[in-house]
């Protein structure tokens, strides 16, 4: 027996000096970039000016009185709610369906993803003719006589809507195929079980798939809170984080300040609390798992 | 347990060692530059005037210095800023780039530091008088701290709106002069199934051009003088501009949806492929009066349609006080020499042909893009064919002439990076019915106090 665990000891690969270099290059370049960022929210600079000024926390006192700030902050969570909500929902249902005997199920699982993995630069002006009273949607609604105006992105109240419809048909992919996979994991006789005693095709779903896939959905809630911190190509393609910042998210807001308007230290001081945000929330998400778990 | 910790001990020294690495890893490193005055390699960046035209300077500038190869790279005016900045602090890559005056897109305020100086550069070219061979705004506009950091092509004015003369002879539509008679063409228009006047007003700048030719239909001169804090924002003037900035949204001549669209390419777009009658844009869109520039921007515009008669017409008297014409211009770019290029004389060269030789300043001349900095520069008519001679010719004439009577009334160079988002949110506030005229006015003040 000795003789066997040496052996077995013996041709266990150490894999660390295999991941080494590369774990040292990522995590020493995302370390750096985080303190040379906090170094700039300290300071007052334009990003090229040969002299800083060292100000301290001001830039953070200062986005604290910012309506804009709290304006993409509002907009984050609104836009993290909904989009999570129905991106997952569909993504759910649709993996569902095609768990079970549909014709060309490669062709829908493909068509399905196809929006995840095609380039916000391509989409977005698409989508804002698509939005616009001198879009397709605006001849389909006069072509019915609906009387409906495509106005929706130029007012503040609907301008946000439609960037979370974009979002939406561009995710539901992911998350559709997260659930194909985590479906695919379930054991079938439990299924069967289930069909047994008489549970009906909802019933089957929300008391037995859907608990199995919890797993799945607490890591698409964390991927959502992260991803929704850091929109930025939707909004900023689209409407530029306008009609007047009702469509502003932390991204667009930090870029227009870091870029646009050259105050890089400020910038740098939002994309600290944009930092500070995101890992409260994943912690927040992981405790509330481990919590149920419990 | 021991050998756990000594190889998180490793791990954490190696991390620091290589952001240590990466902090020394700077650009501060002199380069040498590797050019001569006639040869060299220049990368000149930018977001205007676009293809094909700064191939055409190019092409000329080759006549006189064939060794020089000079690269256009391009960018969006909105994407500028955020292209250039990285390229500067890298120290690569760019060896002439364009600068606006003040501290908006491009600014010299801000890219000047970044920039050689080029008086002596001038000097040279020009003689010690460079100043009376040049428009002032040229020089004054470019000097920070004392240093000349760019050279000025070429200005543009706004103020100004350009209509489709042909589709106002197609639907026996007037050309308006005054509320009602815009209000009454985009009416006429619409009922035609086109926009009559087409703004992206998501794209602030643009509105602030709108605004300012209403301020100063209302009272000339009143916002220049606010922008530099000679009158309050809160004055009844601006007030009354900003109401009547919200009128076009509210009476219809704003086209439905104008605060979703952007100027560029949106309304562009939608005004070259004759699906609005009018835009407001500046005397940089006289280039497209010339068939070849009007017919690669229709094909942007992913139209078949066959270049139009391209008018310029006075701003309507939307105020009822009989002030109207008004224009106002900064220097539209000027060209600056990258203190890190590898290719400083050439690209000085390029910089000095461009802004201050005859050859130079001619091409500009008669591109029609911007009015050259070279007072001795001015396009030759014989020469420059437009599409339709006979409407066209007089009319941009006069524009012009109008345009470089315009004195003492900047459009951008007076508003710093603070004032001109609080100002694009303001008007996009105003429009849009979430702020007041009178609040919007009292933000303005509250952001000039506030600004540097």
């Amino acid at each position: 027996m000795k003789k066997k665990n040496i052996t077995l000891k013996a041709t266990k690969i150490n894999g660390l000096p295999w991941i080494l270099p590369a774990f040292i290059f990522v995590v020493g370049i995302i370390y750096y970039s985080i303190f040379y960022t906090f170094n700039l929210s300290t300071l007052d600079w334009n990003g090229l000016d040969p002299v800083q000024t060292r100000v301290g926390m001001s830039n953070f006192t200062k986005a604290l009185s910012d309506w804009v700030f709290w304006k993409a902050i509002r907009n984050t969570i609104v836009f993290f709610i909904i989009t999570f909500v129905i991106q997952n929902f569909l993504g759910f249902i649709l993996a569902a369906i095609l768990h079970t005997k549909v014709k060309l199920a490669t062709v829908h699982k493909c068509l399905i993803f196809i929006p995840t993995i095609l380039a916000p630069a391509t989409m977005a002006p698409v989508f804002r003719l698509l939005f616009s009273p001198q879009g397709m949607l605006q001849d389909i609604f006069d072509t019915l006589h609906l009387g409906i105006t495509v106005d929706w992105l130029s007012k503040p109240n609907s301008a946000l809507f439609i960037l979370m419809i974009v979002a939406v048909w561009e995710f539901t992919g992911m998350s559709f195929i997260l659930y194909y996979a985590a479906m695919s994991q379930i054991d079938k006789e439990m299924l069967e079980a289930s069909r047994l005693d008489g549970a009906g095709n909802f019933r089957t779903l929300w008391n037995m798939v859907l608990p199995n896939c919890k797993g799945t959905t607490v890591s698409l809630a964390m991927l959502g809170i992260i991803g929704a911190l850091k929109t930025f190509d939707i909004p900023y393609l689209i409407t530029t984080g306008g009609p007047n910042h009702a469509t502003e998210f932390l991204g667009t807001y930090i870029y227009r300040q870091g870029i646009r308007q050259s105050h890089l230290g400020y910038a740098a001081a939002i994309s600290v609390m944009l930092l500070v945000l995101a890992i409260s929330g994943a912690i927040l998400i992981n405790k509330m798992n481990k919590g149920d778990e419990k | 347990m021991k050998k756990a910790r000594v190889v998180l001990v490793v791990l954490v020294a190696l991390m620091l060692m290589m952001t240590t690495v990466l902090a020394g890893c700077s650009s501060s490193k002199k380069t040498e530059d590797t050019s001569t005055e006639t040869s060299g390699e220049v990368v000149w960046w930018g977001w205007t005037p676009g293809s094909p035209t700064n191939e055409k300077y190019i092409a000329e500038f080759n006549k006189q210095y064939p060794n020089i190869k000079v690269t256009w790279k391009q960018t969006s005016i909105d994407d500028y800023d955020a292209a250039i900045k990285p390229a500067l602090a890298n120290g690569q890559g760019v060896d002439a780039f364009e600068v606006s005056a003040g501290s908006g897109n491009g600014g010299v305020r801000v890219f000047g530091g970044q920039a050689i100086d080029l008086t002596d550069a001038v000097k040279k070219a020009l003689g010690d008088d460079y100043k009376n061979k040049l428009n002032a705004s040229s020089i004054t506009t470019m000097t920070v701290d004392g240093k000349l950091k760019g050279l000025g092509v070429g200005t543009v004015y706004s103020g100004n709106l350009w209509i489709n003369q042909d589709l106002f002879d197609k639907y026996n539509v007037k050309v308006p002069t005054n509320y009602e008679e815009w209000k009454t063409a985009c009416k006429t228009f619409k009922e035609h199934g086109i926009d009559g006047f087409v703004q992206g007003a998501g794209q602030g700048a643009f509105n602030m051009d709108t605004f300012h030719a209403i301020a100063d239909n209302v009272s000339p001169g009143t916002f220049t003088k606010a922008t530099r804090g000679e009158v309050k924002w809160t004055d009844e003037s601006i007030v009354k501009a900003l109401e009547l900035w919200k009128g076009l949204f509210d009476d219809g001549i704003m086209q439905k949806g104008a605060l979703g669209l952007q100027q560029y390419p949106d309304a562009n777009n939608l005004f070259m492929s004759q699906k609005a009658a009018m835009v407001m844009m500046g005397s940089w869109y006289t280039s497209n009066t010339l068939p070849d520039t009007m017919k690669a921007a229709i094909e942007s515009a992913s139209s078949s349609e066959k270049p139009f008669t391209l008018i310029p017409i006075n701003f309507p008297d939307i105020a009822g006080t009989g002030k109207t014409g008004s224009m106002f211009g900064d220097l539209d770019y000027s060209t600056a020499v990258s203190a890190t290029s590898k290719n400083i004389k050439a690209a000085t060269t390029f910089a000095v042909w461009l802004g201050t030789s005859q050859s130079g300043q001619q091409i500009i001349a008669d591109s029609l893009n911007v009015v050259p900095s070279l007072k001795s520069a001015t396009p030759n008519w014989d020469s420059v064919k437009l599409v339709n001679p006979e409407k066209q010719n007089d009319a941009v004439k006069k524009y012009l002439e109008n345009a470089m009577s315009s004195v003492d009334n900047a459009r951008f160079a007076g508003i710093n990076a603070d004032m001109n988002q609080a100002m694009m949110d303001v008007l996009a506030g105003v429009a849009g019915g979430t702020i007041t005229p009178k609040d919007g006015a009292a933000k303005l003040a509250t952001t000039q106090a506030d600004s540097k």
